[in-house]
């Protein structure tokens, strides 16, 4: 009877574990082999489970409950994380205990938890017994997508938190002890010690160290230099007395209306007793300011002009940063940025609208490529075009004359914005680009009865269009005429797929990774770009809606029979080149560099370049879908 | 000797035995006096409880036992029992003494297990068995202020804990809840230097006084 107990527990176990990769796709001899053996124990928060000073690991744990970290110890650095966390199904360690060295991680409990555990031995034999397992701990790459998700978090999280808001008390924000001398102090000593510590300015205080004055930079020129100014009297007759000052408790919101109100650009933070405890300037304040979504689309909506959208527009990217460190995915991400420069977009629309008579005119402004995709990373050109209803034939060129001035001022602004100019002439303001429905029908429908190159070419652009602003229900019967005729054209399909496999994924045979000359991957043109193709073709060949990729991919699999895992993971491989496409061009503005798409995968940490070759991989598999269904 | 061999005939005698019941009856009457002072990872606990036809010890049976062995610390899965009471009790029980041994019982509200037990144990085998018990109802709440602050049902505490179970309410399914909450308890009671099992039974024992009940 003991027998049936042993039975259910063991059943217990293997139902847990069937939760998480590997264990779901294990054989079944081997996960029963595993789940007999697993016993289960329990770790108090910020309890040690393994070391590298305990030598070469005695078990092996699965994480059944609580929260495992993966800190990184010793002198000699072999990934460059710090830390990682593994929670319910995850597994450590693996590279130590096949490798049977000690382990180069500490892995310590960081809450309450339980883990399942067998011994070395019985670790050993797993990998012998079951591909599956094997295969896992070789490459191990299922679970580390996450990890690096929850890496690339804390990176930012760091730096977020850096970032203080403007309730932080000011005796928080005082960098140094204060520098002060008293009234009698000759200037010219007062002033070298300035010039010493590089310090904006002065403080004079009486003898209990309470402030009597300040002199700053900017009154050097007026009071020293231009009125000639002794500098061997004392400073008392020079400073400006009765300074502004504020308790150490105010907040950097008080400081900064303080010194809007007066004008002043340095605030000295006194205790209860007005004892000087520090000077607070007006750049201090200015690292301070933080931007929420919201503040963002009021002030989006609430511009008045092209200075204001500046401002919105430098906003929207260091939301993005923010939005990163929060840990939100590539995905929804791109799909923020994406609605704030929709809003964005449509304000400088709005009020070019109100310079530019259009009075009786129905028509929409089409957003195209990544942009009509809803994937508009940071550094995105315009890629835009309208399109409009004339009855009446004899006004048609008089529409779009209208249409096109009005379109110059909307580009123009969009560039004021921070969205360069398109090298190849794709905006509303092209000429080519100002088309009714029945332009745009017969051009499409030029594109797929004959489709050369350029033809090819331009699909992959303007195939990807969606309303921006206007009457939205020319999008839709644009939609369906494409939908319609594209669906009915195989060789056209088929010439579009052979184009998006002229592009093979950057993986080699012998280094993980083909390179550029110049020794970097372009994430846009060998990555994320392989996918958008495809997704494209999918999305003509079943009649999706959907302009986004991920979108596409997820509907158009279900009716082609592609399984919601496999779906998932090609999915999870584009989201993760987005998201290092978003990380490097964020890095590199902040560096002032132009942001582009390439990346050096020596400059990734080990985690990361094996989850991008992963990504790749699910890339080549979907271009080999495309050549087996359309043989070529 | 604390184990006591009563007159069987007193109560109607017990059902006829399996010649293996029996067997396992002699072994275990013959094992040693318990050392409940050895340290917690030299120790076998056994996590018990039963299921029975309602909560009320006067009118309700006993319908099942379910146990599991935490030994150094761990739960093996092969490490446990399960035994419903119909057709012979007899034998049911004397497996579950075969597999307790003599060690420690830990159970989730003694007032109502140990007594389900022992009731049961005197009937059908007519032994008192002397178990040293461990109540997790009156030590949970001791060890995990924080969690909990009074004694609670098993299920508050599952949920603090955030534990489930495969089959609720099933003898050997909450058995293993039970386990698990214990392991952190071990592990909490030796942080407090509560490092045996005779001075853990003390400590619930200090805190059931302390609430008077």
């Amino acid at each position: 009877m003991s027998n049936d107990a042993a039975n259910l527990l063991v059943g217990a176990s293997t139902d847990f574990l069937r939760n998480f990769s590997p264990f779901n796709r294990m054989e079944a001899e081997a996960l029963a082999f595993l789940a007999e053996r697993a016993v289960l124990g329990f770790h108090p928060r910020g309890a040690d489970i393994l070391t590298p000073e305990a030598g070469v690991p005695t078990h092996f744990y699965i994480v059944q409950r609580g929260k495992i970290q993966a800190r990184q110890s010793g002198q000699t650095t072999v990934t460059e994380y710090t830390s990682l966390t593994l929670g319910p199904g995850e597994c450590f360690p693996i590279g130590a205990i096949s490798a049977r060295r000690p382990s180069t991680n500490a892995y310590v409990a960081v809450e309450d938890s339980f883990c399942f555990q067998i011994s070395a031995d019985d670790f050993l034999h797993l990998m012998q017994i079951s591909p599956v397992f094997h295969l896992f701990c070789t490459q191990y790459i299922a679970s580390l997508l996450t990890q690096s998700r929850q890496q690339l978090q804390s990176t930012f999280a760091q730096r977020a938190a850096e970032q203080q808001t403007m309730t932080t008390a000011l005796g928080k924000l005082i960098k140094q002890d204060p520098v002060f001398v008293t009234a009698g102090t000759p200037t010219r000593n007062a002033l070298e010690r300035m010039a010493e510590l590089h310090l904006g300015c002065m403080v004079v205080v009486d003898d209990g160290r309470h402030p009597v004055g300040i002199l700053t930079q900017s009154d050097l020129l007026p009071r020293v230099i231009l009125a000639g100014f002794d500098l061997s009297r004392p400073i008392g007759e020079l400073m400006t007395a009765n300074p502004h000052q504020l308790p150490a408790s105010a907040s950097a919101y008080d400081a900064a209306l303080e010194m809007a109100t007066h004008g002043v650009r340095h605030l000295l933070v006194v205790d209860a007793d007005s004892v000087l405890l520090g000077v607070v300037s007006e750049r201090d304040l200015f690292s301070l300011q933080r931007i929420s979504l919201r503040q963002i689309r009021a002030g989006i909506d609430n511009a008045a002009d092209i200075e204001a959208l500046q401002r919105a527009s430098k906003d929207i990217r260091q939301l993005a940063l923010n939005l990163i460190a929060q840990g939100i995915g590539a995905e929804q991400l791109t799909q923020f940025i994406s609605a704030l420069n929709d809003a964005l977009t449509r304000r400088i629309i709005t009020l070019a609208r109100e310079r530019h008579d259009l009075v009786g005119i129905d028509f929409a402004w089409f957003a195209f490529g990544s942009e009509g995709r809803h994937e508009q990373t940071l550094s995105t050109d315009q890629d835009n075009g309208i399109i409009f209803r004339c009855a009446d034939a004899t006004r048609l060129k008089g529409t779009r004359q209208r249409l096109i001035d009005f379109a110059h001022k909307v580009n123009e602004d969009l560039a004021a914005c921070g969205f360069p100019l398109c090298k190849g002439n794709i905006m509303a303001s092209n000429p080519e680009l100002c088309l009714t429905h029945d332009e745009w029908k017969s051009r499409f429908g030029d594109w797929i009865r004959e489709p050369d190159p350029q033809a090819l070419l331009n699909a992959s652009i303007f195939f990807d269009f969606r309303v921006l602003y206007g009457n939205e229900r020319f999008g839709d019967q644009l939609r369906s005429a494409l939908n319609r005729a594209a669906k009915g054209n195989t060789a056209f399909l088929r010439m579009m797929a052979a184009n998006a496999l002229q592009v093979a994924p950057p993986l080699g045979r012998i280094r993980d990774f083909v390179l550029e000359e110049d020794g970097t991957i372009d994430l846009k043109k060998s990555g994320a770009r392989l996918f958008v193709d495809v997704a494209r073709i999918f999305a003509l060949r079943i009649g999706v809606e959907s302009s986004s990729t991920v979108q596409r991919l997820r509907q158009a699999s279900a009716k082609m029979g592609i399984s919601p895992e496999e779906v998932s993971a090609i999915v999870d491989g584009f989201n993760f080149i987005q998201l290092l496409r978003l990380r490097s061009q964020h890095l590199e503005i902040e560096h002032d560099a132009d942001g582009d798409n390439r990346i050096n995968p020596e400059s990734l940490n080990e985690l990361d370049r094996r989850i991008l070759k992963e990504a790749f991989r699910q890339a080549r598999k979907l271009q080999l879908r495309l050549k087996l269904d359309y043989q070529l | 000797m604390n184990w006591l061999s009563r007159n069987k005939a007193a109560r109607g005698g017990p059902q006829a035995l399996s010649a293996e019941a029996l067997q396992t009856l002699e072994r275990w009457q013959a094992l040693a006096e318990p050392a409940h002072a050895q340290p917690f990872f030299e120790t076998r606990y056994v996590v018990l409880n039963t299921e029975a036809t309602g909560l009320d010890l006067d009118r309700d049976r006993l319908l099942a036992v379910g146990a599991v062995g935490i030994d150094g610390g761990l739960i093996h899965p092969a490490d446990a029992f399960y035994a419903v009471l119909d057709p012979s009790p007899g034998d049911a029980l004397a497996g579950l003494l075969g597999f307790a041994g003599r060690s420690p019982l830990v159970v989730f509200n003694a007032n109502f297990n140990r007594s389900m037990l022992e009731r049961a144990l005197s009937k059908h085998l007519g032994l008192a068995a002397d178990f040293l018990w461990v109540d997790l109802y009156f030590l949970l709440p001791s060890l995990f202020p924080e969690r909990l602050e009074r004694p609670g049902r098993l299920a508050d505490w599952m949920a603090a804990f955030e534990i489930e179970t495969f089959q609720r309410h099933h003898a050997l399914g909450d058995a293993w809840a039970i386990a698990q909450m214990f392991l952190a308890a071990q592990s909490r009671a030796l942080a407090l230097g509560v490092a045996n099992p005779k001075i853990l039974t003390e400590h619930a024992q200090a805190y059931r006084q302390k609430l008077k009940i």
